[in-house]
């Protein structure tokens, strides 16, 4: 595919100026955080101490690790994966400038209406014995419809009518939330069919004695992994951080911005649908209750993960660590036997904490730009006289 | 580290230049002076007094005050209050507005300022603002006033004023630090001048020894380029572009002009002659706007930018930082931003044709970065504007408007940005050019027009423009024969 070359100049490519585009790519930006995992589970293995574990098969018992063990490591993948799957929904709103705060009422709705369909259709319902083939694929539709949906009115909301985020998703946050409960007259739906649960969401495997689910942890990835290539390779992806960078500015260059607003809060709100639809397989059962609260931890989990909330800067991958972190610190407060109480206020702790270090990383970065820039100016000055 | 070494007096009553290509560091010493930033090193003295300034306040109670077009007070106070913001008159915490207002008023009366001091600020004018500025700075008892380049915003007749002003500030034995690199500024009303280069000093002597090519040599650290290319008779080719009596309430009426292939346009006007105005108003930025615009022939509707560039129209917009640049984000990307939909392969961006045409342009236009993936933000004012033109030159529109093209950008990068707008043109570009540079209008416009009051003053030939003559038409000391619209 060639482009059209600029026809009033005598542009051609310029092979010599290759190092232009070589040198100074940014570097991996979620180095910091890794390195905090990294010394987090360090600590959390030596310090957690161990315990005895019976082995199912042969009865004899052996001295695991409180932390580094299958189980436990299972759990908390699982555990991560709601939060980091809404997670790298809510930082593509993030890196527009705006945010969502009605990812945890989206959650329910979607879960709530997927929970109804597949009750009826459960061992329990009206629609007993209806094929699987399109139980499931109908109940997956459902969640991320709905979601996808409610997303939609979001971002209809904010182009269309001009208001700020914020105010638009603290309403939809009470809306949906009203709505799940009217449709569910604050009952719990439970009993659904077992191809849906059992035979997808929690589908088990066994390995050296510890039962693990490995399809919440294979979707976190897949979304985590196919919107992290977006948001770099896709124009889409561009686009949004141009409107996050700068809004006039993308305006000014022709970006469809509106078009760019509503992608990410239907994305917001699809995240949201496929988090309700792994809960429901996984726990079997949704009320209007459900995910009450999860748009702070959401949110916080993006912004741990290197999101800014003035937009133009957040990776799929950083949401993911985010949320990862959060869960770690909060499984870590079991395994270290720390008071249940204090949890809210070492999670509060380091979130500030993580967003200060990543401020102090991004001032080194910038300086060590600024000095490239001049040396740069300086070796063309040179080069110049 | 934007600085190095830099060490030289100022005597009081003076006026002192400083002087330096954007990024030399002349502002960073500056907001030194008025304790924004602080030193790492080295120590200056008030009156034989060393000082170490950890705050604006501290500053302030020294006397150092700074006037800056991006330090503004908070618009969405009254003038009133902006003025007595560090001590605001109250009684037990309560506020006393009426000795606010008495208190403003002197201030400004001090100065010949005149505006209501119940006025929200954001609503003044930039001039009125700066006046605002000035006026509250004094208030605050400042012997030493930073003015980091004042009239870069200012129309040409509230530059005068302000000349005006600083003659009187003098008198009064104020010492002015002027940041600046508008040459005949400097001449007219500074005694002395500093220059600096690359964050260091240069040199420092008193006005009337030195001269204009030895300060831009001085500035430039090379000898003086022609900051014109030599104009080239061209005969203009097919017609890109013709609006017929545009108008838009409050802003402009009854505009036409047509705009042929191989011409450059100038716009003279003061600011708020509706210059901008009308370059938004073709852009598809102007929902009010009525007339009709012609694109190759065709009569066309533009609502959005989007529509405009659909018909093969750019536009350089007078704010790079906040129209036109994503600050935060790279080089390269920015470059690409207006044309992501020919780099579009079923939603994916064609990663080997963006480098090829970010590494083309980078090449052509000679941008200094250290590379195209460093953030626009850490680039200097002219290499900033070249990632603007790029923008739009990879988009290969047709039409292309440039509002103050050179605005903030320095001697060197102005040159060239001169010689590719003349370039442009000759390779078949119609360009509209609205600057306040009276220099830059009449030796790069085939054709020009003078814009007064939201109306054309005037459409005058090369040959038949003069400095004196679009000044006339700009300010309406004229006859009534160029009040007709063309």
């Amino acid at each position: 595919m060639k482009i059209d070359q600029p026809i009033l100049l005598n542009v051609e490519s310029a092979p010599g100026s290759a190092t232009v585009m070589a040198s100074g790519r940014q570097r991996f930006k979620e180095t910091g955080l890794l390195g905090v995992l990294l010394a987090l589970g360090f600590l959390l293995t030596i310090f957690g101490g161990s315990l005895e574990e019976r082995n199912r098969d042969t009865g004899s018992t052996n001295t695991v690790n409180k932390f580094l063990r299958a189980d436990n490591l299972g759990n908390l993948a699982k555990d991560t994966s709601f939060f980091a799957i809404m997670a790298v929904g809510a930082t593509g709103v993030i890196i527009t400038g705006g945010i969502d705060l009605s990812v945890g009422s989206m959650y329910c709705l979607a879960a709530v209406c997927g929970a109804m369909f597949l009750n009826y259709f459960g061992p329990q319902g009206p629609g007993a014995g209806a094929s699987p083939f399109w139980v499931v694929p109908g109940a997956i539709a459902i969640c991320l419809g709905t979601g996808t949906l409610c997303g939609l009115l979001n971002g209809l909301g904010v182009v269309g009518l001009r208001v700020h985020p914020f105010v638009i998703t603290l309403g939809t946050m009470a809306i949906y939330r009203g709505v799940a409960f009217v449709m569910t007259k604050a009952q719990a739906f439970t009993s659904f069919p077992e191809q849906f649960t059992d035979g997808l969401i929690r589908h088990q495997i066994n390995w050296q004695g510890a039962s693990l689910y490995p399809v919440p942890l294979a979707i976190m990835i897949g979304v985590t992994v196919l919107a992290g290539w977006y948001f770099k390779h896709a124009v889409t992806g561009r686009h949004i951080f141009a409107v996050g960078g700068n809004e006039q500015a993308s305006l000014f260059s022709g970006l469809p911005v509106n078009r760019v607003k509503l992608k990410v809060y239907a994305f917001s709100g699809c995240t949201a649908g496929i988090a309700a639809m792994i809960m429901l397989g996984y726990y079997g059962s949704a009320s209007s209750d459900a995910g009450k609260g999860y748009e702070l931890d959401v949110i916080a989990a993006a912004v741990v993960g290197g999101a800014s909330l003035t937009g133009g800067r957040g990776t799929a991958l950083g949401a993911l660590l985010g949320a990862l972190t959060i869960q770690m610190i909060n499984n870590g407060i079991v395994i270290l036997n720390i008071d249940q109480n204090y949890s809210q206020i070492i999670i509060g702790a380091v979130i500030v904490l993580a967003v200060l270090l990543d401020r102090i990383n991004g001032t080194l970065r910038d300086k060590r730009l600024a000095r490239a820039a001049r040396s740069a100016r300086e070796t063309q000055q040179e080069l110049a006289s | 580290m934007a600085l190095q070494d830099v060490s030289f007096d100022v005597m009081p009553g003076v006026c002192h230049a400083l002087m330096g290509e954007n990024g030399a560091g002349k502002s960073t010493l500056g907001k030194i002076l008025a304790g924004i930033h602080r030193p790492d090193e080295g120590r200056f003295e008030i009156d034989g007094v060393v000082q170490y300034f950890r705050s604006p306040l501290e500053a302030q109670r020294a006397g150092v005050g700074i006037v800056h077009q991006e330090l503004s007070f908070c618009p969405n106070l009254s003038v009133a209050e902006n003025i007595c913001l560090s001590h605001l008159p109250n009684r037990a915490g309560r506020m006393d507005w009426h000795r606010l207002h008495r208190k403003a008023q002197a201030c400004l009366d001090e100065i010949g300022a005149e505006c209501d001091v119940r006025e929200e600020l954001g609503r003044l004018s930039a001039g009125q603002t700066q006046l605002v500025q000035i006026a509250a700075t004094l208030a605050t008892g400042a012997r030493i006033f930073v003015m980091d380049e004042p009239t870069s915003s200012l129309s040409a007749a509230e530059s005068q004023r302000l000349e005006g002003l600083i003659g009187q500030l003098r008198r009064r034995g104020v010492t002015i630090l002027y940041v600046s690199h508008r040459m005949d500024e400097i001449f007219r009303f500074c005694d002395t001048v500093t220059v600096m280069r690359d964050s260091q000093h240069v040199a420092t002597m008193p006005r009337a020894e030195t001269n204009e090519s030895e300060l831009v040599r001085l500035m430039i650290g090379r000898a003086w380029q022609k900051l014109f290319p030599e104009h080239v008779e061209r005969a203009p080719g097919p017609e890109r572009l013709r609006v017929e009596e545009l108008s838009s309430p409050g802003k402009f009426r009854n505009v036409s002009f047509s705009l042929c292939s191989g011409e450059v346009m100038g716009i003279a006007g003061l600011v708020g002659s509706g210059r901008s105005e009308i370059a938004m108003g073709i852009f598809g930025l102007d929902s009010s706007m009525t007339g009709r615009v012609f694109v190759e022939g065709q009569g066309v509707s533009v609502r959005s930018p989007r529509e405009a560039m659909a018909f093969g129209i750019g536009f350089v917009t007078e704010d790079r930082k906040r129209q036109g640049l994503v600050l935060g984000m790279e080089c390269g990307e920015n470059m690409t931003l207006a044309s992501l939909d020919r780099l579009n392969w079923n939603g994916i961006i064609r990663r080997a044709d963006e480098r090829n045409l970010v590494t083309s342009f980078f090449e052509k236009l000679q941008v200094k970065a250290a590379s195209a993936h460093v953030p626009a933000q850490t680039l200097s004012g002219g290499n900033q504007q070249k990632l603007v033109l790029a923008k739009w030159l990879a988009r290969e529109c047709r039409v292309l408007i440039l509002d103050e093209p050179t605005r903030g950008v320095d001697v060197g990068a102005k040159a060239e940005i001169h010689r590719l707008i003349d370039e442009l043109a000759a390779a078949g570009l119609a360009i509209l050019m609205i600057s306040s540079e009276l220099p830059e209008v009449l030796n790069l416009s085939t054709r020009l027009m003078v814009m007064r009051n939201g109306r054309v003053a005037g459409m005058l030939d090369r040959a038949e423009a003069t400095q004196e003559r679009v000044m006339q038409l700009m300010a309406g000391r004229d006859t009534q024969e160029n009040l007709r619209p063309h």
